[in-house]
């Protein structure tokens, strides 16, 4: 270590660039990771807030809760238990009735106001819940884009005018906003025949497939994996931090090897002097943690900075825990980018001292 | 008594018509107290000769011991161990790490080898006698040639070995620094009970050596 940071002190230029590197590398990992969190996050958010755990759908829906349709005759020999809610989901512009015209599209849920995602599992941020099938509750993320309580809307193109009493959290739902209102309201929505019931069933609990035999079952991690979009774009994202990862791993090699490259002539000399070629190994191992460490604590720095500064409307969720396994497997990666030079460490010849 | 012997030393670089016999059975002792010179001119092999007494290489053929141990039977980690304890090394090139500070190439050597250095007042009064106390928070090129190569002699006698093998240690020195140095070597030798080999072709330290060899064309012949 005394080696290490000794040197780090003197060279400051030449291992600044290198902290520089790693500290723009950590912060994009960082800043990435945030966003395919975000994403993954307004695709689903709606799902974490209601709690679900089993996902019920039409057979030939292809797995999309808004292509589904449960009819009457397929609950026929069935009623919901307290666990159970029926939702309608249907993609919708919002536009707002007086002020300037601003659309808005979003995810209109329909709710049975006497089940349990609307009696219990939709927290408020401000105003009420809907009392009757002109109000609606907005997703909080519309609060921030100026609509307030009280606006009147309207949904497509619809006549009817709603007037929104509360803004609920975390209400999010394929990168829309979620805007509840009844299941009434979706069916008008829709165009949906009379015997059309809602799109799917939520349970907060798990649930086998028999409990509905005539739909298409789904526990709640398979229906995120088939939200539209869901796995190509968190794919796309760890994608890119595993190629971060492989790049910053490469960066630290070659640097530490050039670096090592240019030290023989030292290490020579401490080799002559009794000094072991483990002690040296060490010392670059711990030159490389030591790098590494303050260029993610840089990264962090950055990173903090960057979501502190960013518009409310651009998804960027940071996960401690996350940034904490990230920035673990970093330093590992530093570790092992030191061990490149080490074989030529090990070979060092301390005759070289005399001659150099 | 002695600490270094190397008998019927020979080494050879190279194979066939390139092979070049750098030491012809060079034999060699050093003794405790004594300050031993080597001269000899630039490619007589007296860098080489350094080497193999030190451990540094192995000889093509011959024995070298070190205060009775058979360099040759032993493994890099011992060898390295008894150049840590036994053996300081001034070299030619001063060979300071040039991100230490004075007091940094000291508090390495103290890092490592953690007993038997200098007590903090002998380091003092040796760096005062070398003239370079006034230098200790400088990194090594903020000083002159003469004055690095102070500081390496001291890095080396500062670890407080029984021998110490110096590589042209007054190369860079004006002759009232070889003066300084060539009594420093002799004092250690003297007070300290050191066995100290010097190889140069420096004239002027001819006056503080109790033996000197000259070494020429690979053969180490005895002078005094």
């Amino acid at each position: 270590m005394f080696l290490a940071l000794k040197e780090i002190k003197h060279e400051k230029v030449r291992y600044g660039l290198i902290i520089a590197m790693i500290v723009m590398i950590s912060y994009l990992m960082f800043i990435l990771m945030g966003m395919m969190l975000g994403l993954a996050n307004e695709n689903k958010a709606a799902l974490t807030t209601w709690s679900a755990q089993t996902v019920f759908l039409n057979k030939n829906a292809n797995d999309n809760l808004g292509q589904s349709v449960i009819t009457k005759d397929q609950l026929a020999d069935h009623s919901l238990n307290k666990h159970e809610a029926l939702v309608g989901q249907t993609a919708t512009v919002m536009t707002r009735s007086k002020k300037k015209a601003h659309k808005e599209s979003v995810q209109f849920i329909g709710l049975d106001a006497g089940q349990y995602i609307a009696k219990d599992n939709m927290p408020l941020v401000a105003g009420r819940h809907a009392k009757n099938k002109h109000e609606l509750v907005a997703d909080e993320s519309l609060k921030v884009k100026g609509y307030q309580l009280g606006d009147k809307v309207k949904l497509n193109s619809t006549a009817e005018n709603y007037r929104l009493v509360g803004f609920a959290k975390d209400s999010q739902l394929n990168v829309a906003p979620v805007v509840y209102g009844r299941l009434s309201t979706w069916r008008e929505l829709r165009g949906a025949a009379p015997q059309v019931v809602a799109s799917g069933i939520i349970s907060n609990q798990r649930e086998g497939a028999s409990r509905f035999k005539e739909l298409a079952h789904y526990p709640i991690a398979k229906f995120i994996q088939k939200l539209p979009g869901y796995a190509a774009e968190n794919s796309t994202f760890m994608f890119m931090i595993g190629f971060l990862m492989v790049i910053s791993l490469v960066i630290i090699a070659v640097f530490l090897y050039i670096l090592t490259m240019q030290k023989m002539p030292n290490y020579a000399v401490l080799r002559a002097q009794g000094i072991s070629a483990r002690h040296l190994i060490g010392a670059t191992i711990d030159q490389a943690v030591i790098l590494t460490i303050t260029g993610i604590c840089g990264g962090l720095v950055l990173t903090l900075l960057t979501a502190w500064l960013m518009p409310m409307t651009v998804p960027l969720v940071l996960e401690w825990p996350l940034i904490g396994l990230i920035s673990i497997i970093l330093i590992l990666l530093g570790g092992i980018g030191a061990l490149l030079p080490v074989r030529m460490i090990m070979k060092v010849d301390p005759v070289r001292a005399l001659n150099s | 008594m002695s600490v270094i012997k190397l008998k019927n030393i020979s080494k050879d670089f190279g194979k066939g018509i390139s092979k070049v016999q750098v030491l012809d059975n060079v034999n060699f002792t050093a003794d405790l107290g004594e300050l031993s010179l080597i001269l000899g001119p630039s490619g007589s092999g007296k860098s080489t000769f350094l080497t193999i007494a030190g451990g540094l290489q192995t000889p093509t053929t011959g024995t070298v011991t070190v205060e009775g141990e058979t360099l040759e039977k032993l493994s890099t980690k011992e060898r390295d161990q008894l150049r840590l304890n036994k053996i300081g090394f001034v070299l030619q090139s001063y060979n300071l790490l040039p991100y230490l500070t004075v007091t940094d190439q000291f508090a390495l050597v103290r890092r490592i080898k953690k007993i038997g250095n200098m007590s903090q007042e002998e380091l003092d009064n040796l760096l005062e006698e070398l003239d370079i106390s006034q230098l200790v928070n400088h990194y090594p090129d903020e000083m002159s040639g003469g004055q690095n190569q102070r500081v390496a002699i001291a890095r080396a006698l500062y670890p407080n070995p029984p021998i110490i093998l110096a590589d042209e240690p007054t190369a860079a020195l004006d002759s009232n620094r070889v003066k300084i140095v060539g009594r420093l070597f002799k004092d250690m030798a003297v007070k300290h009970h050191k066995a100290i080999v010097v190889v140069t072709h420096d004239m002027r330290l001819r006056d503080f050596a109790d033996h000197i060899y000259q070494l020429m064309d690979g053969k180490l012949t005895m002078e005094r």
